[in-house]
Order: structure tokens, then C-alpha cells, then sequence
């Protein structure tokens, strides 16, 4: 099997999609994502010289907008009603750069 | 540390801005009906949109994408037709998304410029500048009587969503740095924002901060933003690297970003110049990082961020349906174009025969251009008389002002265009001197009367009675024989002596010409 | 205990039944709730049961009832729904059958929910379904597996598995699933039901929980076509709020009856004879086309060139655009947060990493590696050619053809836990996927029953873009030669509280014909299984 990603990789791709990995569970995703990646290889594998992308199914659609218009917003109760911690009317997160209290 | 003027003998500085800007003047934010409004309850403009919740879909407000192309138009910008809104991944706690909307390689408004006109003090920032012929030029600078003018290009114009806002709790001062929590807020979340993006074209911190001044004018009177520093709708990020005189290639730059004064602006990049410089000249290396101005220590940081990676990830949003302008819409948009600053110097210049310094400063702010404009209305006939006086009132005495009193308001001053005829009129026809056009001025302010009201009640008009002024000369010169003998010994600097004692003798209210005219006349007989 | 059997209507025949007042319309929710008691214990169909809104809806339709309004209640006034629990619904839990979203409640309504409601719909609950729709049988739901009706050891199908096996049961008429590369599609041919997934555009995806944006569409689940028809008439139509979404003003049900002849309908030869296709399948297919050419259709081979692409693209867009979506889930707004932590980072990761499944965390993975820097040009741009050439591929065979008829799953509903090889998984969907890439409408019509394993075989139907009608039609010619789909037989009889003597309406509704594969011929389909072109292996992934 084609090694695409090391678990170097792996290890870096998890803390950017801020998904805890253990290092017990390194190998294993380290494994999965390198046989996905390779089952993906007839996509490398095609004469696409000159083919547009449409990054899209319908591909006329264009130009969709709405007028500037106010529509309906939450209270400040509904807009917080699903948050894990609320202070002052504001969702409430620990320390941004570390440091903070439990 | 060296000066600035020192570091710029031997080096040259090369800056770029991004400058974003907060459509503030739409009704609604860019992707969903939540009403703009700053300084509302926490989280009260937000719905399932700019909250990011599961499920929710992003609509483009269409008056977003028509004032992009009215700044694209009015910076002299191609219209790219073809264009996709693009996420940006980064994970941060004030994008509900997790993802910024914003536009990818190619932007709503592309490759265009504006000119600045420099002069005053900051023009000698200028050194390779100053003391060339006038009309002569060096990069994209061009000498002008008055100082220089420079071609800065203006490399993209595209459209994104603003962030929520954060309060750093625990830290000293709000900072997010020793912080144990934060509160966030998403009112802002979704703003629709315009980010500019200049070429490396600004080689001084007085070009730099004339762009964002400049730009601020085109802005403001396209009428789509408040175009605030103060609120944070109108904020810069600078770059900023250092090359020896002569070299061509880019040194390494830092970055300032969130810079909301033109103050801190040039500030922030001359103290860049003076540190870079000696780093560089130290033998050291500038390190590549994002620094923070610090206005009251006045100096620049290190920021401290949580590592975040530069790669975005993006791709274009497959929510939103590409973009395909049709020549319709542009031209609708361009029908809407106003007056430019640049286009109402010139019928400044042409109208009122100003100069195109004065016209320049004149329009400088849209309360003083209006001023201005109403005065000249009011004048009639005399307007082309009082154009240059009333300029100069605007451009000197209201601007100090201004400088003065952050709260200034043209508006509601009692200072109006009326007044203003008036005072120029007195002033003009002789009937006060200049320096009791000073006085008049405090009056109106202080007493909110009109300036004939203040002469008549301070009995300050001006004497330039010929006969009458011709009198006191002659008295003075007959009191000082000795002094009239030395002056026409050689000793001429005693004519001051002379117009001291005529105006002491006339309480201030003589005519200083007609007793300047009157003096020479009778001493060099 | 209420005087009609409530299992055996359809939508139809409820509205009939409310007109003559066989029944009210709390009568129907309360039937339907107690249906729901009784089967899903079974079936574990459904997440939650939302009595209180489904007896506030019937109260509402009853009203109108009694003042003699039934005229302007909409075409599925009284009939109970139930919705994929991936669809908001203000004040209900919308949990995606993950942990992430476990305590999560709706603060707004989806607008293919709104739309079954406006149209007198009766909101049941909410549907079973791999987490975040990323699976092909339901298994990798937080909340435990949904059974298939037909076969308790076995699966629905996925991901919409909940929608197939509740309606499989007879425990509601209608509900709505959302297919991103075949989750309406594959678990109707595992639950032996009617599953439509319409044209890209023509139901808005608002409130919808977003996996692959370019590629998700919702659909109704019925056990006729009629009502599956009368559904998509509720659900369509330009919405404001979702920039894909289309302007539609056509009659579902208009064409039904018009039957076949003269339509051209479409047979991709590879698909026949691909890698994975199980002989009862391909014999049930091909019984099919038999039928429509007896009916009067003219059968055209078409190509599909670039179809052996579909799958390598469909999982290069697909986890690109659910890393992407699934990037909100940071535990700030809402969600799952895990407890104790100092820093903003910790928690993060720990959250993200508790709540998410394993099938998640992969996906999200994968995706964000194809975006990164470098990477995008190998894998992202290519597989958004290769939805050019594939999208070309279909306008070019709907130029020869009204329609293309197909396998739906290349196989029949597996054994939980039968299926550890993910290259046979995925293979779940290699009918399916291409028509998502695409954007063309699709759906799955029952075919009776295998003659192998008795249990549900499927066609499926695919469109044009936005010709919805055109696979509606031919669907309802295939059900009037097949029978309407049956109630799972284990759930036939075993209703404590319906009556089943006292139907006195809506015969076209009951199981006039028991499925059976009518012809015994079409049996060579095994001898080459060429391989359909599908990548070598898609090990750790699975289709939807």
C-alpha cells in the first residue's frame, strides 16, 4: 500500500480539524486515510486537459441574491438557548491562548 | 533608535495596506436579514445564519455585491464578471462557521489605483522626493509645486463576512493574552466587509496613511459605509519591509493588523522603520510575524496568537451560485457613481478658481466640502472673491479645530456658511484686519453671534480711512525724529517700529496695508 | 381501539377517509402513535415521537374538518410524517444520530419540514440514520441500529434508515430521507419501498444538517408512488432561503396514469453486468425492462462513459464539502462540550473527538488532507472535472432517452455486522452515486422480492434534470404491474389496536398483489462480472 500520509501528517491533519487523536489511535487512522487516499487514484488518472470544473450540479445557476431587507432574528434567550456556557448574554468559552480555569 | 529621516537616508521603505471596510449604510448583514446595528444587546441580530447553525444557508445581499462594484468603480477597478464566493477554513471562536465566506482568486474588483497628492510636512517623508525639479519623478512619484503626487495600485477590491466580537476576561485590559475566559458575541458576525488590498506601492508612512484617508472620502461618499476607525468599521492592516536605497528586491516584512486611526497608522509603521532598521543594521534578521501597535507605549509587539496554520483550506462554497455580472448590472451600478473627491477638487478648481492645493484640503471632509459649497451659494456674485478667504477659513481654522476637539461638528457649530460669507466679506473689503478676523472667529464661537454683530459690539471695524491714517503717521513721524533719521541712515528694519506705534495709536483698528503704503511713501522722501 | 386499520393507508386514502369521516385526524395521530408503540420496539425506527405536535397538528386539520375548510388543507392533511432526523424542526431534538448533537434542539424549522406541515402533515418524530448520513445501513448511528422490517437481522440500509424501515413497518405513510450518494435510494430497495431523490435544486436544503452540500437532496419515502408523488408536490418549489434551490410548479401526480408507451427508457449495458451484482438483482432488473417493453416502451442502450469515475469523485467532493460543514461543531453555540477544560485548544479537540463517530472523524480528516495546499490540485479540482464529464455523460443519454432504468443496490439487505470488508460496503452505492455528482433525479421503486435471498429487489429510475415526472410515471407503470409495496410481513398482523376488518375504502391502497418475481428468466446476468470501473478499494469508507 502506497504511503500518501505519514503518521507526521495524520498527526498534524488532526490538530488542524482539532479532532483529539491518542497515539494508540495514530496507526490505525494513519492506515485508513492512506487507503482511502489510494482508492482514489482513477481521479489522478484522467485526461481532464481543457474540462471546466462547474463546482456545482445545476450548472446555470448564477447570480442568486436577495434585497436587502430585514428579516427575522433571535432573542438574545433563543440565540443562546443551545450554548454549553452563557455569561453576560454572550457565549461563554475558556481561555482563547491557555492559562484559563477549569 | 535612529530617527525616521535618518533610516530613510540609506534605506527605503516598502508598504502595502489591506484595508477593510463594513458596509454599514445596508439594512442587513451579507448572507442573512439580521439588522446592522452596532452597540446592540449581545447576540440580538443573529438567527440560524450568521449563528452557524446546522442546517442554516447563506443568501447574498444583493446591495453588498452592487456597493463592491460601486468601490470597485470609483478606485478605478475592472469589474471581474466571473467570480465565486470561496470558504476560507480557520476554527476561532468568532466565526459561527468555522469558515469565512470570501471571495478566491479572482475578486469582484481588481487592478485598480488612486493618485495621492502629498504635500505639507508629510512630503518630506519623501527624501528621494523633495528636493527633485518639479515635475520630475522617481518610481511612480511625480514633484509638484506644492509637494508630490504618487500612483499607488490597488490590487483587488473582494467581498467577505466580518467576525463576531470577543471580550477577553482576566487579562490585563481586555487583552486575550493571560485571559482565563472569553464571552462572544455575533452580532457582527456577517457584516458585510470589502477588503482592499493596495500593490507594495506606499514608500512612506505619510503615503500610507493619505491612502486610508484618501479612500475613506471615496467611501464616504459613495454613501455605503460610516466608514468609522473609531467603531472598527474602517480598519487597516499594514505591511511593511525595508530594502537599502537602489536594491530591488523585497526585504522581509511584519504585519500590523487592526490599525483603526490614521494616527496610530503612520505611527505604527514609522516605528516599524526605525526598529526594522535596527535589526537590520545590527546584523540581525526581521522575523516574519504579525506585531502589535501599542499607541500609548508607542511602540510595536510581538502578538502572541495561537498557532493557526496559513493553509485555508479553501474551496468555493458549493451554497452559494456562482457569479456571472451582466453588463446591465454594472452599468446600473455605475449610473449610481456620485460626485468623486478627485472630481469635485476640480470643479472646486474650475468653479472658485481655487487652488488645487486649497480645493484638495477643502474637500478634505464631506462636512467641509458641503460648508463650502453652501457658502459659495450664499456668496452670489462675490464667490469667486471669497472662495480662496473661506477656503482658507475651512482649511486652517476649522481644521484646527477639528484637530482640536474630536467632537467637533461642523453641523451644529455656530460657525455656519452664512457666517462665514460674512466674516470672509468683512475681511475682504477691508473692514477688519486679519487679525481681528481671529478675534471675530473666537466671537462667533464663543457667542454664537453673527461676525457684523460681533464688530459692531466689540467697535472693531477696521480704519482704512486714508485721511484719517495719513494723520497718525504723520504724528508719529514727527514724534520720533531720531528714529525717522536712522531709518533713512540705512536702518529700514525700524518700519516695524513704525506700523507698531500707528496701530497703538489707532487701538489695532487701523488698515496695516494702508499704513505699510502710507509709512514707505513718507520715509523715503 | 379506533374502527380502520391505519397500517394499510396511504395519503390518499386519508384524505378520502377524513372527507367521509371514516376517522379524524386525531384518530390517525393517535393511531399512529400507538402504531409506533407497539412496532418500534422492533424496528427502533425512531429517535423520538412527538406526540404533542402531531396531536396540535390534528387538531388543527380537524378544525378545518368540522367547519367544512377540508378543501383548503393541503394535499396531506392528516397524514402522519416523520423526518430523518437530520431535519430541524423547531422545539424537537435534531441529533443527526450522532453524539455531538445528542441534547441539541432545533431553534428553527427546515423548510421541507415547514412545507410537509403547511400541507397538513402530522409530525411523528424524527428517523434513525448513520451519523451525519455518512454510512450505507444505519450502524454507525450514536443511538443504536434500526432493524429492517423485512428481516430483523438485517439492516435498513442507510442512511436514511429510520425514514425506510418506519414506513416498511406501516408505522407512517410518509417520510422524508436525504440522499447524498444514495441514503434515500439504497435503504428503500433494502425496505422494499417507494424512495425518491429528486433533481438537485428542486427541494430546498435549508435546516437541512449539511453533508455534502453540492451533492444532498431530500425526498419523501412512501409505499406508493402516488403518495411519494403527492410528497414531492408538498416539498418543492423555489425556496428564498436556499441559493440551489429551483422554481417548480409541476403536478406529481399528473402523469401516473398515463402509463409507458412511447417512453424511451434508458439501459446502461455495464451497469448490467457489473462487479458486485447480485443474480437476483440483475434478474429482477431485467424483468423490468421486460415489462416496459410489453407495456410499450421503447428500450435504448446508452452509455456512460465516465460513470467508473463517479466513485473516486463522489469521495473526493463528498468529504471535502463534510469537513467543511462539519467544522461549526466546536462546542461554542451548541453541542456536545466536553467537561474541564482550561483552554479553548483542549477543548476542542476533546469535544470534537468524543462526539464524533469514527466514520466522522475520518471523513473529516480525509477531507481537510484533499484541500490542503498541494493536495487540492491532484484531488479536488480533478474530481470537479470529472463532474463535468459525468453531468455530460447524462445530458448526452437523455438525449436518446425519457428515462434510465437501472439496479438501485447491487445487492439486498445485509446481515448487521455481515459486512466487514468496506470495498464491499461501498459497492452499496455504485448504482446510486453518480446521479448525485450529476444532480439528475433518481428514485427506487420495489420489484417484489428476490429469488434467492425473498428478500426486497429494486430498480432504479433515473431523470433529466428536473424532469422528476418522467420517473414518476414509469414507477407508477412498474407498481401497477408489481403490486403496491407491502407492509413488512412481520408487521402485517401484529397491531394490538387496529382493527383490520373494518376497511371499507381505499382498496387500491391494500396488498392486492403479493410480491413476487414474475419471471424466472433473466439468469445469465452472472457470467460476466466485469468490473464496473469503481476504484480498486475504498477500505475505511463507507457509502451513503
Amino acid at each position: 500500500m502506497a504511503s500518501h500520509v505519514t503518521e507526521r501528517d495524520v498527526r498534524r491533519i488532526a490538530e488542524y480539524t482539532r479532532i483529539g487523536l491518542t497515539d494508540d489511535e495514530l496507526p490505525q487512522m494513519t492506515e485508513d486515510l492512506n487507503n482511502i487516499i489510494e482508492s482514489l487514484k482513477p481521479i489522478t488518472e484522467y485526461d481532464l486537459e481543457g474540462v471546466e470544473p462547474p463546482f456545482h450540479p445545476i450548472g446555470d445557476l448564477s447570480n442568486v441574491m436577495r434585497d436587502d431587507v430585514e428579516g427575522t432574528s433571535f432573542t438574545q434567550e433563543e440565540a443562546l438557548a443551545n450554548a454549553p456556557a452563557v455569561q453576560d448574554g454572550s457565549f461563554l468559552i475558556p481561555s482563547i491562548l491557555g492559562g484559563g480555569d477549569a | 533608535m535612529k530617527t525616521m529621516e535618518e533610516v530613510l537616508r540609506d534605506w527605503e521603505a516598502v508598504i502595502g495596506l489591506e484595508i477593510h471596510c463594513e458596509l454599514t449604510e445596508l439594512e442587513t448583514k451579507m448572507f442573512c436579514g439580521c439588522k446592522l446595528e452596532f452597540g446592540a444587546a449581545p447576540n440580538t441580530h443573529t438567527c440560524p445564519v450568521c449563528l452557524g447553525l446546522p442546517g442554516a444557508l447563506p443568501v447574498p445581499n444583493k446591495a453588498a455585491i452592487e456597493s463592491i462594484v460601486l468601490a470597485g468603480l470609483a478606485t478605478n477597478c475592472d469589474i471581474e464578471k466571473h467570480t465565486l464566493f470561496y470558504r476560507k477554513g480557520y476554527m476561532y471562536p468568532d466565526m459561527a462557521k468555522n469558515f469565512q465566506t470570501t471571495q478566491g482568486p479572482k475578486a469582484f474588483a481588481m487592478r485598480g489605483w488612486l493618485d495621492l497628492d502629498v504635500d505639507g510636512k508629510g512630503a518630506q517623508e519623501r527624501l528621494d522626493v523633495r528636493d527633485l525639479e518639479v515635475g520630475a519623478r522617481v518610481q511612480s512619484a511625480t514633484r509638484t509645486e506644492t509637494g508630490y503626487t504618487t500612483h499607488i495600485g490597488i490590487t483587488r477590491i473582494h467581498m467577505e463576512e466580518d467576525a463576531g466580537k470577543m471580550i477577553h476576561i482576566g487579562g490585563g485590559e481586555g487583552r486575550i493574552d493571560g485571559a482565563t475566559h472569553s464571552l462572544v458575541d455575533y452580532n457582527r458576525a456577517g457584516t458585510p466587509l470589502m477588503e482592499l488590498v493596495t500593490e507594495p506601492d506606499l514608500r512612506t508612512p505619510e503615503e500610507a496613511r493619505l491612502f486610508m484617508q484618501k479612500l475613506r472620502q471615496v467611501y464616504l461618499s459613495l454613501g455605503i459605509s460610516d466608514c468609522s476607525l473609531e467603531e472598527g468599521s474602517m480598519r487597516a492592516d499594514g505591511n511593511i519591509s525595508l530594502r537599502r536605497r537602489g536594491e530591488t528586491e523585497l526585504g522581509t516584512r511584519t504585519e500590523m493588523k487592526n490599525i483603526n486611526s490614521f494616527k496610530a497608522l503612520h505611527d505604527a509603521l514609522a516605528y516599524e522603520i526605525c526598529r526594522q532598521a535596527e535589526v537590520l543594521e545590527g546584523g540581525g534578521v526581521v522575523v516574519q510575524e504579525t506585531r502589535h501597535w501599542d499607541p500609548g507605549a508607542k511602540h510595536t509587539i510581538t502578538m502572541r496568537t495561537k498557532e493557526t496554520a496559513d493553509d485555508y483550506r479553501m474551496f468555493p462554497d458549493p451554497d452559494l451560485a456562482p457569479y456571472d455580472l451582466s453588463d446591465e448590472f454594472i452599468e446600473g451600478v455605475r449610473a449610481k457613481l456620485p460626485e468623486l473627491p478627485d472630481q469635485k477638487a476640480a470643479r472646486f478648481q474650475r468653479t472658485w478658481g481655487l487652488s488645487a492645493y486649497d480645493a484638495r484640503h477643502v474637500i478634505e471632509h464631506r462636512d467641509t466640502a458641503g460648508f463650502f459649497e453652501v457658502a459659495m451659494a450664499q456668496a452670489g456674485a462675490d464667490a469667486e472673491t471669497l472662495a480662496k478667504p473661506i477656503a482658507n477659513l475651512i482649511i486652517n481654522d476649522l481644521a484646527a479645530r477639528r484637530s482640536a476637539d474630536e467632537s467637533f461638528d461642523l453641523a451644529t457649530c455656530p460657525f455656519t456658511p452664512a457666517r462665514a460669507v460674512e466674516l470672509a466679506g468683512l475681511r475682504a473689503s477691508d473692514a477688519i484686519s486679519s487679525k481681528q478676523e481671529k478675534e471675530v472667529l473666537e466671537a462667533v464661537f464663543a457667542e454664537d453671534k453673527d461676525p457684523a454683530v460681533v464688530v459692531e459690539e466689540r467697535d472693531m471695524k477696521q480704519v482704512s480711512d486714508a485721511g484719517a491714517i495719513e494723520a497718525v503717521v504723520d504724528a508719529v513721524l514727527a514724534a520720533n525724529p531720531d528714529k525717522v533719521a536712522e531709518y533713512r541712515g540705512g536702518k529700514t528694519g525700524l518700519l516695524g517700529f513704525f506700523v507698531g506705534q500707528c496701530m497703538k495709536e489707532m487701538a489695532g483698528q487701523g488698515n496695516p496695508k494702508l499704513i505699510n503704503q502710507l509709512l514707505a511713501e513718507k520715509l523715503s522722501v | 381501539m379506533v374502527g380502520f386499520d391505519f397500517k394499510d393507508l396511504s395519503a390518499e386514502a386519508i384524505r378520502f377517509g377524513l372527507a367521509a369521516k371514516d376517522f379524524s385526524a386525531r384518530e390517525l395521530a393517535e393511531a399512529a402513535l400507538e402504531r409506533v408503540a407497539s412496532v418500534d420496539e422492533q424496528v427502533n425506527a425512531f429517535l423520538q415521537v412527538t406526540p404533542d405536535a402531531a396531536l396540535a397538528a390534528a387538531e388543527a386539520v380537524d378544525a378545518a374538518v368540522a367547519s367544512g375548510n377540508l378543501d383548503t388543507l393541503g394535499p396531506l392533511a392528516g397524514v402522519p410524517v416523520a423526518f430523518k432526523d437530520n431535519m430541524n424542526l423547531l422545539g424537537t431534538r435534531t441529533t443527526c444520530g450522532s453524539r455531538m448533537l445528542e441534547t441539541y434542539k432545533s431553534a428553527y424549522t427546515a423548510t421541507c419540514v415547514q412545507r410537509i406541515l403547511d400541507a397538513g402533515g402530522l409530525p411523528m418524530g424524527k428517523l434513525n440514520m448513520d451519523e451525519f448520513a455518512f454510512g450505507s445501513s444505519t450502524e454507525t448511528s450514536a443511538f443504536g441500529t434500526t432493524k429492517n422490517p423485512w428481516d430483523l437481522e438485517r439492516v435498513p440500509g442507510g442512511s436514511s434508515g429510520g425514514s425506510a424501515a418506519a414506513v416498511a413497518s406501516g408505522m407512517v405513510p410518509i417520510t422524508l430521507g436525504s440522499d447524498t450518494g444514495g441514503s434515500i435510494r439504497q435503504p428503500a430497495s433494502f425496505c422494499g419501498v417507494v424512495g425518491v431523490k429528486p433533481t438537485y435544486g428542486l427541494v430546498s436544503r435549508y435546516g437541512v444538517v449539511a453533508f455534502g452540500s453540492s451533492l444532498d437532496q431530500v425526498g419523501p419515502f412512501a409505499r406508493t408512488v402516488r403518495d411519494a408523488a403527492l410528497a414531492l408536490n408538498a416539498l418543492v418549489g423555489h425556496d428564498p432561503l436556499d441559493c440551489t434551490s429551483q422554481p417548480c410548479a409541476t403536478d406529481f401526480t399528473a402523469n401516473l396514469d398515463e402509463g409507458v408507451e412511447g417512453m424511451r427508457i434508458g439501459v446502461v449495458p455495464e451497469f448490467m453486468t457489473a462487479q458486485g451484482l447480485e443474480p437476483e438483482v440483475g434478474e429482477a432488473v431485467l424483468g423490468a425492462i421486460e415489462k416496459l417493453a410489453a407495456l410499450g416502451a421503447e428500450i435504448v442502450e446508452i452509455e456512460l462513459p465516465n460513470a467508473a469515475a463517479a466513485m473516486s469523485a463522489y469521495y473526493v467532493i463528498g468529504p471535502c464539502e463534510a469537513f467543511s460543514n462539519l467544522s461549526r461543531f466546536d462546542s461554542v453555540r451548541y453541542g456536545y462540550r466536553d467537561p474541564g477544560h482550561a483552554d479553548l485548544g483542549s477543548q476542542y479537540e476533546a469535544s470534537r473527538s468524543a462526539g464524533f463517530g469514527p466514520e466522522a472523524r475520518r471523513r473529516i480528516m480525509l477531507g481537510s488532507y484533499l484541500l490542503s495546499a498541494g493536495v487540492y490540485d491532484t484531488y479536488y479540482y480533478p474530481a470537479q472535472q470529472v463532474r463535468t464529464l459525468i453531468t455530460d455523460d447524462y445530458r448526452m443519454a437523455f438525449g436518446e432517452c425519457d428515462c434510465i432504468l437501472a439496479p438501485t443496490s447491487p445487492r439486498t439487505a445485509f446481515k448487521f455486522g455481515e459486512i466487514s470488508d468496506p470495498t464491499t460496503m461501498h459497492l452499496s452505492d455504485i448504482f446510486t452515486i453518480s446521479i448525485n455528482i450529476a444532480g439528475n433525479g433518481g428514485m427506487s421503486m420495489p420489484l417484489g422480492l428476490g429469488s434467492d435471498s425473498g428478500l426486497p429487489v429494486s430498480a432504479q429510475l433515473i431523470c433529466p434534470w428536473f424532469k422528476d415526472e418522467n420517473m414518476l410515471r414509469v414507477a407508477a407503470a412498474l407498481e401497477r404491474e408489481y403490486g403496491t409495496a407491502p407492509i413488512a410481513p412481520a408487521f402485517t398482523d401484529a397491531v394490538a389496536s387496529c382493527d383490520t376488518q373494518s376497511v371499507s375504502f381505499g382498496e387500491a391502497s391494500r396488498n392486492e398483489v403479493r410480491h413476487s418475481f414474475p419471471d424466472e428468466s433473466a439468469a445469465s446476468t452472472a457470467e460476466t462480472l466485469a468490473d464496473f470501473g469503481g476504484p480498486a478499494s475504498l477500505s475505511g469508507m463507507e457509502g451513503e
